[in-house]
Parts: C-alpha cells; sequence; structure tokens
C-alpha cells in the first residue's frame, strides 16, 4: 500500500480536469502508467471510494473529487443524547 | 502595546445547502443557528476595532498536498487567494461566491515567523499557498456584508499523520499571545473545525461523533482548565474524530487562563457543531 501513489492520483483527479475527463473516457488507458498495486488499481477502476479509502486515501479527497465523490447522506432526525446546556 | 481582543473558535463548514444535502432540514436548522452566533460573536469582534485576525485552521489537501505538508504554516505576503476548485463537491461548495482575494497582515505575519523562529518553532511559511473553506467560511461569516480585516493564516497540520502535538500547538499559541503583546496591534484570533467528527477518518465513520468526549473538550475550556486539554493526545485526537481540535489548542495557548462560554453546541449526524468564545480582556 502506497499512501502516495493513492493520493497523488486523487489529488490529480480533484484538480486536474483533462486527467479527470481522460479517466472517465478510457480509466485503464488513465492509469496505465501510474504504480498502482493491482489492488489499488482495481479500486480505481471500480470507482469504490470506500475501497480507496481504506487503502489509505484520505477522506476529504475521497469525498471531494468531481463526479466520483462518495456522497453520505444520514436520516433527516435529532439525534440522541442530551443538550450541553 | 498590542492586545488580543477577540478570541473564538468555530465549526468550519458554515454552509446550509451541505447539511440540508447531508442530513435535511434538521441539519439547515443546526447550522444556520451556529452561523447566527458566530455572526454575533463577529459584530463583537468588528466592534473591537481589530487591525488583524489571526485565523489557526487546516489544510484539506487542497494547499499543500505531495510536495510538502508542513506541521505548523505561516501565510506572509501581501495577499491570499481562496481556493479555486472546478465542479466543487461537497465542502468544497462553501467557498462559492466568495471573494477570490484578501488582504494580509504582512507585518504581523512577518513577525508571528520570525519571532517564532527565534523562539525556537521551526514554522514554514508561504507566500502562495490558496485557503480553503477552513478559513473563508468562519470567516465570511463573522464579517457578513462588512469589509474584511486583514488576515494571517496559520495551517495546522490536522490530518497526514504524523501531525504536531496538542502540547506544542498550545506553545504555539503561547508564542502568538507574546508576538501580539509586542506589538502595537489590536488583534482577533479565531481557531476553525470541529467538534468530533469523522472518527478516523475512515469513510464508514462518517456520521459518527463522539458528544461525550465532545462535552469533556467543552467543559475543561469553560471552566480554563488547559492542563488536561494540552495533555491530550494525537492519537485520542484522531480515535474520537476530534483531529481538527488540534487548531483549538493553538488559540487555547494565546488566551491561557481565560475561560470560555459555549455559544453554540448541536449535535448532528454529520458532525456537531460548535461556537465557543474566550472572555478575554
Amino acid at each position: 500500500m502506497s499512501r502516495y501513489a493513492i493520493n497523488s492520483l486523487l489529488y490529480r483527479l480533484k484538480k486536474d480536469r483533462a486527467f479527470r475527463e481522460r479517466f472517465n473516457a478510457d480509466p485503464p488507458g488513465a492509469l496505465a502508467d501510474l504504480d498502482l498495486t493491482a489492488a489499488e488499481r482495481s479500486a480505481f477502476l471500480a470507482r469504490d471510494m470506500y475501497r480507496i479509502n481504506q487503502l489509505g486515501g484520505y477522506l476529504h479527497l475521497t469525498m471531494s473529487v468531481p463526479g466520483m465523490a462518495a456522497h453520505v447522506t444520514h436520516e433527516d432526525r435529532e439525534t440522541p443524547g442530551t443538550p450541553h446546556r | 502595546m498590542g492586545e488580543i481582543v477577540f478570541a473564538g473558535a468555530m465549526s468550519h463548514v458554515l454552509d446550509p445547502e451541505y447539511y440540508e444535502n447531508a442530513c435535511g432540514a434538521t441539519g439547515r436548522r443546526k447550522v444556520e443557528a451556529c452561523m447566527t452566533e458566530i455572526r454575533t460573536m463577529g459584530a463583537r469582534f468588528l466592534g473591537r476595532r481589530p487591525d488583524a485576525l489571526i485565523v489557526v485552521a487546516d489544510d484539506h489537501l487542497n494547499a499543500f498536498s505531495f510536495n510538502a505538508v508542513p506541521a505548523m504554516c505561516v501565510r506572509i505576503g501581501r495577499s491570499v487567494n481562496r481556493m479555486m476548485q472546478e465542479d466543487a463537491e461537497a465542502f468544497d461548495r462553501a467557498l462559492e461566491g466568495m471573494p477570490e482575494h484578501y488582504a494580509l497582515h504582512e507585518e504581523l505575519a512577518n513577525r508571528i515567523l520570525e519571532e517564532g523562529i527565534d523562539a525556537g518553532f521551526d514554522l514554514a511559511l508561504s507566500w502562495e499557498a490558496p485557503i480553503d473553506h477552513a478559513f473563508l467560511s468562519p470567516v465570511m461569516t463573522m464579517h457578513g456584508a462588512a469589509p474584511v480585516t486583514p488576515l494571517v493564516p496559520i495551517w495546522v497540520n490536522c490530518f497526514v499523520a504524523p501531525q504536531p502535538i496538542p502540547a506544542r500547538c498550545f506553545a504555539l499559541g503561547q508564542h502568538l499571545a507574546r508576538t501580539v503583546a509586542r506589538s502595537p496591534w489590536n488583534v482577533g484570533i479565531i481557531a476553525t473545525g470541529g467538534l468530533s467528527h469523522f472518527p478516523e477518518l475512515l469513510l464508514p465513520r462518517v456520521g459518527d461523533t463522539d458528544s461525550v468526549f465532545d462535552k469533556k473538550l467543552l467543559y475543561w475550556m469553560e471552566h480554563g482548565e488547559h492542563a488536561p486539554l494540552a495533555a491530550l493526545t494525537v492519537s485520542e485526537l484522531h480515535k474520537t474524530g476530534e483531529h481538527e481540535f488540534l487548531n483549538w489548542m493553538v488559540l487555547l495557548g494565546a488566551i491561557t487562563p481565560a475561560r470560555a462560554d459555549v455559544r453554540y453546541f448541536g449535535e448532528l449526524l454529520r458532525i456537531n457543531l460548535a461556537a465557543v468564545e474566550w472572555r478575554v480582556p
């Protein structure tokens, strides 16, 4: 597992529109020259942000890459517990 | 002689739309209530006729990424840009519509940096790093339509292990207080982020909070008990989702032993929102 390989790829997907478009059009081609393990490559090809996060991808990147961010929503209800004051 | 005329800390995704998308109407209602308190805090801050606002916050791999991740960094120069993100998602959208450029208080930033290095704080410096929602969401909520006070952004690495320890963050805050005291300026300081959310920074934990730990932190701050806070470990903060409390530790060092008043605390299935103000002279 390489935190650098995964996170630099997430960062590029977030900040570099041309690369993001290339990845969307041809995922295996966009990743071809990158130094990724088989598990990392497979997670990106599946666009599986939970797996990418599990492999070391930083949470905030997995939640903010345009078009493939993990969207987590919650039930609209009051949380249990007592108010602070 | 300079003085810290305002000190506050608050959550930093202040975006009703974000919370409505994440948590429904309850999310919108709670963040709007929190923002109302932060606006009132901002009015009190501006009423002190401040010369500068120190903002202690963290980067979300927007300004610093893979060339360097500084433990603590002072933004110097004359102005700073906001982070720009095409097709922004989630919390990045909180920046949309905000001005692109902000004035810095160049001389105060330089003094914090130079006197810090002299005092043994090996601070990083940046002339170019942009600031993201962690800085601008609170700053713009506090200022509303008023001109933005010249800023001194200071980053603390809250996410990329290994992070600086809470005691060191507290010590940096004490350095900020000494620098301000030697200056001629009235200075406000805010710390942003938190309270508990995303324990261990894992996607399956998004939605988990630790209200018990939050209330412990609030109790210590309300009572001016800063020793147990400075004794916290990065590991404790990581496990409880309090990683951004490192920013708050810097503020605590700057105002210790002042006591805090909790202006807002709201539990939410995303993050526990908070706004806290200290009783500074």
